[in-house]
């Protein structure tokens, strides 16, 4: 008998230890979540998270070597860096340099907008502080970040003080609501966040660009009726005016659930808003299109479909370029179609950069109008650029 | 010692069950996705970033459990099986830690939910069900009570 226990003792733990073994050994990477932009200099800059610090990197040649990391919170916190969660970084006037990021607390799904800034070209740092003035250990998540013409630091995000309101009183209320807030004094402090709309996506990134006029808009994806998960548009007033969300895309598709793809935004100097979406009433599609808020998109195209993801979006005069990641068996191929005629019509889908390694959204940067992917990979940091097809 | 041996042996599902989240790489696609012998298999996929997925969780559980011997229930996390312990907790939460689990390897979840299937975005919940004559289904979304009936 005593044979016989021993006999399953064995059975059972070398079982037990494997999977121990295998969690403990697994080696934890940073995450592949990172934001890049260049400043006036053609300098470029890189913000990622790692043990717990969110920390920033430079190249003088456009991507090939990275300077040592500088650390922007100096006490670690958590840091979401995954997914459509990830570090924020843009280059304000003065090439002042703007950093955001959302941090988990405890409880699953809850997080705080943080930012801190670089205004001698990062030696130092301003010390974290949490953008909005609700504390409750709910999701303030999904931070957006811009600078206005005025300089002024405008962060908008996906927070869930009105869902947890109304699960409070049991009534019904879908997904999170937008907040916002801005800065009138360089990022020492923030304005009292305002809402833009309720019952929004609770789980897409929200797209911000420039409009000609230097004010910052936003495109996110939000809830309409019965979980139709379309978007929304809005203009982020920061002079006290109102602000206003209008559906801006008419794909209906419904899902009671996370797409986990968020839209992106490129704001023309003539105003068309260009923008790429993501849906799959019938099957994964990501659109292009030029919004009319409120009205269904004009020059509305199908950029791709099954294996594409992540899509970002950039204008300069008439040229615009999309670039998504696109899937296969052999790994992701960073793809490119580039239109010369303001969007009217595109160039077919033309891969740019391959990876067999694990990759993040693309992000579309602009050096002295010279366009540039930044594609952060298991493998390491690609700057890619984009020339003209031959 | 008869006590020992009985209290031991019941205690080994247990043992089993609280690890049995594994990983899941490209490799082990091709056999997650084959169609069983019989009746049909169900991957529930979901992630940690998903408000809706642990309800879904639980009502395919509920419906296996009505269907036992037609009805293969799989979990599979498209998060990082790095997160190990944070998926197991919420495994827990949605009583569904006695089925099998997965999570990826992959820093980012693109291509093996590509690979489980090609007709999906990687919206989630998820559900997909594989039959034995091998036909599928795939359902996004949190699933109502209709859609539960669809599925066996």
């Amino acid at each position: 008998m005593r044979r016989l226990l021993i006999a399953l003792l064995c059975l059972c733990s070398p079982a037990l230890f494997a999977y121990d073994d295998m969690h403990m050994d697994m080696p934890k990477e940073p995450p592949l979540g990172a934001s890049a932009a260049f400043d006036s200099h053609g300098r470029l800059w890189i913000v990622d998270a790692a043990d717990g610090h969110v920390r920033l990197r430079h190249s003088d040649d456009d991507g090939r070597t990275l300077s040592a990391p500088a650390i922007v919170n100096s006490i670690a916190e958590p840091i979401y860096a995954e997914g459509e969660n990830r570090p924020k970084l843009v280059l304000g006037l003065h090439d002042d340099i703007d950093i955001s990021w959302s941090q988990p607390r405890a409880k699953p799904w809850t997080g705080f907008v943080r930012f801190a800034r670089s205004r001698d070209h990062g030696a130092t740092f301003s010390a974290p502080l949490s953008v909005h003035r609700d504390r409750a250990e709910i999701t303030h998540r999904f931070d957006a970040l811009a600078v206005d013409g005025k300089g002024r630091v405008v962060i908008a995000w996906i927070d869930k003080r009105d869902q947890e309101a109304a699960s409070q009183q049991k009534k019904p209320y879908l997904g999170a609501a937008v907040y916002f807030s801005w800065s009138n004094n360089g990022g020492a402090s923030f304005v009292p966040e305002r809402k833009l709309i309720d019952q929004s996506c609770e789980c897409c990134r929200i797209a911000l660009s420039l409009t000609p006029n230097g004010e910052v808009a936003a495109f996110f994806r939000s809830i309409y009726g019965d979980n139709i998960r379309d978007h929304a548009y809005a203009v982020l007033h920061v002079d006290g005016r109102a602000s206003h969300a209008d559906r801006a895309t008419f794909t209906n598709w419904k899902i009671e659930g996370c797409p986990h793809h968020g839209p992106g935004l490129a704001i023309g100097s003539d105003g068309t808003r260009h923008a790429v979406w993501y849906e799959a009433k019938d099957k994964p599609t990501i659109w292009y299109g030029q919004l009319q808020p409120g009205h269904a998109p004009t020059h509305l195209l199908t950029v791709a479909n099954a294996g594409a993801s992540h899509a970002d979006i950039a204008v300069h005069g008439r040229t615009v370029w999309i670039v998504w990641n696109q899937v296969s068996a052999s790994g992701y191929a960073l793809m490119l179609r580039s239109s010369t005629d303001g969007g009217v019509h595109f160039s077919a889908a033309r891969e740019i950069a391959h990876s067999t390694d694990a990759v993040a959204s693309p992000q579309l940067l602009q050096k002295r109008n010279q366009p540039f992917v930044a594609w952060n990979t298991a493998g390491g940091f690609q700057l890619v650029p984009i020339r003209a097809a031959r | 010692m008869k006590r020992a041996l009985f209290a031991l042996v019941s205690l080994l599902p247990c043992a089993a069950l609280a690890a049995s989240l594994q990983p899941l790489s490209a490799g082990d696609v091709a056999a997650l996705v084959k169609p069983p012998t019989h009746g049909e298999r169900i991957i529930a996929l979901w992630a940690l970033d998903c408000a809706y997925c642990e309800g879904n969780l639980s009502a395919l559980a509920t419906l296996q459990r009505a269907h036992p011997n037609d009805i293969e229930l799989i979990t599979v996390a498209t998060d990082s099986y790095e997160q190990h312990d944070m998926l197991q907790m919420h495994l827990k939460m949605a009583q569904v830690d006695n089925y099998p689990a997965r999570a990826y390897t992959e820093a980012s979840p693109d291509r093996l939910n590509f690979l489980i299937d090609p007709s999906w975005g990687g919206e989630t919940p998820r559900v997909l069900v594989i039959r034995a004559n091998g036909s599928r289904m795939g359902i996004s979304g949190e699933l109502g009570p209709a859609q539960l009936q669809r599925l066996h």
